[in-house]
């Protein structure tokens, strides 16, 4: 790889309110220009309104071989639903 | 086509004008000429906007002349001798830092002129200065940090910084010659050249590029329709269509 | 099979989208590199045969439309560079793959735009023609490449209406112009039919991208759906098109045209199209002459940026 040249990810907020959503990635040598490259890509048609680039070796994620251990458990605690329990007629407000 | 303004303010504007349509078309020359696609992607960008501030300009006056010509007339029927942009901008694209540097002296001073046109007691005018404000922020903020980039980077950089900065300056003398209409329109035209020349020297010693004396050029001036060779080849390129089919409509 | 091919499968058998943090084969991760990087290639490549004519664009509205146009395409390049970098390469070496020959990008950019009509052509046709490509993309099995697609779609548009005004303009005046756009049409007609590549059962990679819905429709498919739109946006315009086999058939509803010269297709492919070496020769060009610029920007980094995150 030639030396300097960098990957970011890229996030965007289209406007007060909304998560930041991830739009993509972008390169850039220096923190100014990843901002500016990710300005330039991803908002030239009003897509956001703030921005965020971070530096792709950064970003920590659960690798595939732990994807199970780390999701499934979540799937199957019904009771963590409002759904799984049941509310007598008549009651409101619950 | 022959160029007559009446309006005091419209022989001022298009000075403005006639430096962002140049400077636009410079700038698209560099259309997947640059140094990786992201910069072709910001330099297209900044191009864009100045035709927009051209387009407006010119539109603005277009309607303060009531005349029967369009911008487009303007743009594409007037020779050489009758275009008064800033010779700034017709500089060529020799490389990258030819481009940057003339950016960043560009900018800088678009960025205090426009700033004290958003005072003007043409609404319209005023209005449109607020808007072009942030291009030019936008725009000066990606050269200035290009120029540091170059001039602090290697040595060759800085070298190719360093003689694009020599070139250019020469360029600028004619920028800060002010005339009556220039007083009429500038609100406070002493303070648009210290405003430059201190944030140029400011800059020029951050990135670590000599501000080399100066000798005054004998060069006449902009305001009178008189330009580097550049222009006739630049105008005979951008005209070429209108001037080959002048019956047709574009 | 152990439990991740298995996964794999079915995330393809439900139309479902592979991700990169997937296990994938290691041809599905190649055929994607190869058609996403061609794809990435294509796009910028594209924009040179029409900054051939931004400079010389005849109003100010032309010229802003296709310096945006050209400016979209640049973004289409970088969107479709990083999904590919999803897949474990790099623009690095995407760049040296473009330079060497090895990447092949769409051949219809290695056809010279002679007049400005070319744009109006290459507007509606060419741009028309990867529309119909894309939007069916948009259904691809890999998850960012699919959301490319999506995106793409959303900005492509308005360089087909981009184009196809230019040739109402021209077509609707002089005759010179007239003239011109006909002219235009009789040189891309064809060689964006070719767009869409080879009959399906002449192209290597076709079976294995359809099976893994990489490619969700067959090339002749695409062909016929753009040729069947096309047809009567050519016939609005009062031009030609310049196929005298060209005749619809009221039974299947289509338009059948003369069969297309595979030959020149092949030749271009091979590198022997009328613009091929000016079209790399300026990329590496551009690439090779401002190599001091990105080794600035990388010494200027290192100089001041320490931390990494």
């Amino acid at each position: 790889m030639e030396s300097g040249d960098r990957t970011w990810e890229v996030f965007l907020q289209k406007k007060p309110g909304l998560a930041f959503k991830h739009a993509g990635s972008c390169h850039g040598y220096d923190k100014k220009m990843a901002i500016q490259n990710a300005r330039d890509l991803y908002t030239r048609r009003g897509e956001g309104r703030a921005l965020w680039v971070v530096p792709t070796e950064a970003i920590v994620s659960v690798p595939l071989d732990d994807a199970e251990a780390f999701f499934d458990p979540g799937e199957d605690k019904a009771y963590r639903h409002a759904t799984f329990y049941k509310i007598p007629d008549g009651v409101s407000h619950l | 086509m022959k160029l007559e303004l009446q309006h005091d303010e419209s022989k001022f504007l298009i000075r403005l004008a006639d430096t962002s349509v140049i400077l636009g078309q410079r700038l698209a020359e560099m259309c997947s000429c640059g140094p990786f696609l992201e910069e072709d992607m910001a330099l297209s960008n900044i191009s864009l906007d100045l035709f927009g501030r051209a387009e407006e300009l010119y539109k603005l006056i277009c309607k303060i002349e009531g005349a029967d010509y369009t911008p487009d007339d303007l743009v594409y029927r007037r020779n050489e001798r009758e275009y008064y942009n800033i010779k700034l901008v017709e500089q060529p694209n020799e490389d990258f830092a030819w481009v940057i540097a003339r950016q960043f002296f560009h900018d800088l001073y678009a960025e205090t002129l426009f700033g004290q046109l958003t005072t003007s007691s043409n609404a319209e005018l005023a209005g449109l200065a607020v808007k072009v404000l942030k291009e030019i922020k936008y725009s000066h903020m990606h050269a200035a940090d290009w120029m540091d980039r170059l001039g602090l980077g290697t040595e060759e950089s800085n070298h190719r910084l360093q003689y694009a900065v020599d070139h250019l300056r020469k360029y600028i003398v004619e920028i800060f010659d002010f005339d009556d209409l220039d007083r009429r329109f500038i609100a406070d035209t002493a303070s648009l050249e210290t405003t430059w020349r201190n944030a140029v020297s400011a800059k020029l010693q951050a990135c670590n590029i000599e501000e080399k004396e100066i000798v005054t050029p004998s060069i006449r001036d902009f305001r009178d329709g008189y330009h580097s060779e550049h222009m006739g080849n630049l105008l005979s390129i951008m005209q070429y269509l209108p001037r080959a089919y002048p019956d047709a409509k574009w | 099979m152990d439990k991740f091919e298995q996964a794999f499968n079915e995330i393809i058998e439900k139309d479902l989208k592979v991700e990169p943090r997937d296990w994938m084969p290691e041809k599905y991760r190649k055929n994607l590199i190869r058609q996403i990087s061609q794809h990435a290639h294509s796009e910028v490549i594209g924009m040179q045969p029409e900054g051939n004519w931004l400079l010389r664009a005849p109003s100010l509205r032309s010229k802003q439309v296709l310096l945006a146009k050209i400016q979209d395409e640049a973004g289409h390049g970088l969107y479709l560079y990083s999904v590919a970098e999803t897949l474990g390469i790099s623009r690095q070496e995407m760049n040296a793959q473009l330079h060497s020959g090895e990447a092949k990008y769409s051949s219809i950019f290695n056809y010279p735009t002679l007049t400005w009509a070319d744009m109006g052509a290459v507007g509606w046709l060419v741009d028309g023609a990867a529309i119909v490509n894309q939007v069916s993309l948009q259904r691809t099995s890999y998850g960012p490449y699919s959301r490319g697609m999506v995106r793409i779609c959303k900005e492509e548009s308005f360089h087909q209406r981009q184009g196809y005004e230019i040739m109402v303009q021209m077509a609707n005046g002089t005759p010179e112009q007239k003239e011109m756009a006909q002219d235009a049409l009789n040189r891309f007609w064809e060689p964006s039919l070719m767009m869409f590549g080879p009959h399906d059962a002449d192209s290597a990679h076709s079976s294995q991208s359809m099976a893994w819905k990489i490619k969700r429709e067959s090339n002749d498919h695409l062909r016929q759906r753009f040729i069947d739109r096309t047809v009567p946006q050519a016939h609005f315009l009062g031009l030609t098109i310049p196929d005298e086999n060209l005749k619809f058939n009221e039974e299947t509803g289509h338009w059948e045209t003369s069969p297309f010269n595979w030959d020149e297709f092949w030749n271009v492919i091979k590198g022997n199209g009328p613009c091929n070496r000016e079209r790399l020769d300026h990329h590496k060009k551009a690439h090779n002459e401002n190599a001091w610029v990105r080794e600035a920007a990388a010494a200027y980094a290192s100089k001041v940026e320490t931390s990494v995150a």
